[in-house]
């Protein structure tokens, strides 16, 4: 099993009275919450911490987009991935990925990814998500009605530009381009593995089902309640007629590594409950545009991930209204629809404890899941760059150990990266002391 | 009478009602064939009112080839001809008013004239039309009409057939009016509405949450032959709907 250190960038200041006195940490969250200063340390410590998690054995860093919000301060994913690129040496880079609807005309994304590609010595693994509805289409514009024709189409001009032999015209409903000519092109060929993040799309497993790509769950809320949304990817592979090999799926998971369970839980409370009360507190209005599901997935009522958090919080408002009799309070989301760390503890969305503890329940997640693709949240929330630093280094070295050969015997994992040998790979050069 | 007629690779539905005088009626976010009291007051006052449904709402197939606003004028272009509006009067509300100006413009015959309740297709950055989808369904529902009960027929789940598939036409409905509107439904439409020669009348509902009722002066002054404004007070953005029978004795007070 492939362990990815996953990073959202949350924007880690946000006040105490946020939930209470704004409505929605996307799309029109109060510009004047960000302090440049506080971005400045944000970024250079989480980048840091990637940084970290490489040299320490995970087996991949894993980045991500998203727009106008401080949920994830990632506009653009290639910029991180172009400096853990240099300072990552081994590791895979894990961009989950570029937003292709959102990129015009979306052959930049195949030339920047080629570019990590290159840099890397063929390190890359290409993500491309649709993307949330706040990123999409309120806060960069797209249609609904249109979003996921255009990412598809974005994704075949990409292909056909890592992978065509000659300059040829793209004569696309959304990108009309005379000439494609990708350079730089990628090392690995045909292409980088393609792994496509989702919140729980049907018609994104059998896509994937059916193309051979591999794919990631993003879900909030643990693995206990994934099940669902994995047997149906499964279901999908088995109806395209492919084996079910683990890794062509995967699953994020939030982790707090400590000696003690009861010394997890006291350090992981606060950051946990800093990311599940604050960044997902999400306007239900931006949540649930029409257009953004497709029909197959209205009719089968999946919801997606942004959706349900924005719901459980607008219910748990709700019933703390109904009992206040505080009817505004449902409108206003109030600091009255906060979440326990102990409940997010009991339903899974966080896996905490001893090394050993953690250990276990991850193989169950991943037997369970059938995945064998961990994103790894060690960071989350508003939590310090030590701390995520000693989860890291717990799980690095007490946990990966325990889950790291799961599939070894049985399974090939054919979405991997698949990199130069080593001694034909670059390395960072340190410059001479005194210029010449 | 409801019929479905064939129409590219699927069907297009249009409402009749009435005897008399031919006039169109496009319909706004709101689509509900045989449910607004609106038309069936003006087939009261001795119209034929012809109500087709655009591509995506209630029971006429949504189009994969509808990808901007010149594919919807295409579309609604086809659907005049094809419904016999062609040359008569049409009322059109708020999306579908745009759609009809947008149609006007660019073939000034197809309406004799045209009673318009609270168009969009302009745009006044110090006035902002309100999103009517940075909300949830509740929200946008409120937002459409003064008394949210009357679009009851749109926006809850049929009671006299399946649910889901009364759900899955009113999200393919909502899918339609988001692609009409979204992110600015502002498309061009102040460069070419100098073009729209047929008699215009504007209707609006005095408590108009999504486009203020100071555009009619907008509009009024863009337009070629704008005959007169009427606020309909107490009534929100789909004037219609709230109050039928005012709005109805507008239009037949505009058509003489």
């Amino acid at each position: 099993m492939k362990t990815i250190w996953f990073h959202l960038m949350p924007y880690p200041e946000l006040p105490d009275d946020f939930t209470s006195e704004h409505r929605s940490v996307w799309v029109d969250i109060d510009p004047g919450l960000f302090d440049p200063r506080v971005g400045h340390r944000m970024y250079n410590e989480y980048i840091d911490e990637l940084e970290f998690a490489a040299s320490v054995g995970f087996d991949g860093v894993g980045i991500n987009e998203h727009h106008s919000n401080a949920y994830g301060l990632m506009p653009s994913p290639n910029l991180i991935a172009a400096a853990l690129a240099r300072t990552c040496p081994d590791a895979a880079l894990v961009v989950l990925g570029d937003s292709v609807a959102l990129y015009n005309p979306p052959i930049r994304v195949a030339e920047e990814f080629a570019m990590l590609d290159c840099i890397s010595g063929g390190r890359l693994v290409a993500g491309f998500p649709v993307g949330t509805p706040m990123d999409t289409l309120y806060a960069y514009g797209n249609n609904p009605a249109t979003l996921r024709e255009r990412y598809h189409e974005g994704i075949d001009l990409i292909l056909k530009a890592w992978t065509a032999d000659d300059v040829f015209s793209f004569n696309g409903k959304y990108s009309k381009l005379r000439y494609v000519n990708c350079w730089p092109r990628p090392v690995q060929q045909p292409h980088p593995p393609i792994w496509i993040p989702g919140g729980g799309s049907i018609d994104t497993w059998e896509w994937c089902a059916r193309s051979g790509y591999s794919y990631l769950y993003l879900s909030y809320f643990g693995y206990k309640a994934a099940m669902k949304t994995m047997q149906g990817f499964w279901k999908c592979v088995e109806e395209a007629g492919r084996p079910a090999n683990p890794f062509q799926a995967g699953f994020a998971q939030f982790f707090g590594v400590a000696d003690s369970e009861a010394e997890a839980i006291e350090l992981y409370r606060e950051p946990a409950e800093y990311f599940f009360n604050r960044c997902l507190h999400v306007y239900p209005g931006f949540a649930d545009p029409p257009g953004y599901k497709t029909l197959a997935t209205v009719r089968n009522g999946a919801e997606g991930m942004v959706e349900r958090a924005a719901r459980e919080a607008s219910e748990r408002a709700a019933e703390v209204a109904k009992k206040s009799e505080r009817k505004a309070a449902q409108q206003s989301f109030s600091a009255a629809s906060h979440m326990s760390f102990e409940q997010m503890v009991e339903k899974g969305y966080v896996i905490v404890g001893s090394p050993d503890q953690v250990a276990e329940k991850t193989i169950e997640m991943a037997k369970q899941l059938h995945i064998g693709h961990v994103m790894s949240l060690c960071h989350f929330g508003n939590m310090s760059r030590d701390l995520a630093m000693h989860n890291t280094e717990l799980m690095a070295t007490k946990v990966l150990p325990q889950i790291r050969h799961l599939w070894d015997e049985e399974w090939d994992d054919e979405w991997w990266p698949t990199p130069l040998p080593s001694s034909q790979r670059m390395t960072p050069s340190p410059f001479p002391a005194t210029p010449r | 009478m409801i019929t479905l007629v064939p129409w590219k690779a699927g069907s297009l539905e249009i409402w009749e009602e009435g005897e008399g005088p031919t006039i169109g009626y496009v319909h706004g976010m709101v689509c509900a064939p045989g449910r607004l009291p609106f038309v069936a007051e003006l087939a009261g006052r001795g119209r034929h009112v012809v109500a087709p449904s655009l591509p995506g709402y209630s029971a006429t197939s949504p189009s994969s080839d509808i990808r901007n606003v010149h594919d919807w004028v295409f579309a609604l272009s086809e659907i005049v001809d094809r419904s016999g509006l062609a040359g008569c009067p049409l009322a059109a509300s708020s999306t579908g008013a745009m759609l009809a100006l947008e149609l006007a413009a660019v073939r000034p015959e197809a309406f004799s004239s045209l009673i318009l309740i609270a168009p969009l297709g302009l745009w006044r950055d110090d006035n902002p039309i309100t999103d009517p989808f940075s909300t949830t369904l509740s929200g946008q529902r409120a937002l459409l009409t003064n008394d949210p009960a009357v679009t009851a027929s749109f926006f809850d789940d049929a009671t006299d057939g399946p649910t889901v598939d009364s759900m899955i036409q009113r999200y393919t409905g909502r899918t339609a009016t988001a692609s009409l509107v979204w992110p600015i439904p502002e498309f061009g439409l102040t460069e070419r509405i100098h073009r729209v020669s047929c008699p215009v009348t504007l209707v609006w509902g005095s408590d108009d949450r999504i486009i203020d009722p100071s555009y009619a002066d907008l509009f009024a002054e863009s337009l070629s032959d704008c005959r007169a404004t009427h606020v309909v007070t107490g009534a929100g953005h789909h004037a219609e709907w709230d109050d039928p029978v005012a709005v109805a004795a507008i239009v037949d007070a505009a058509l003489g």
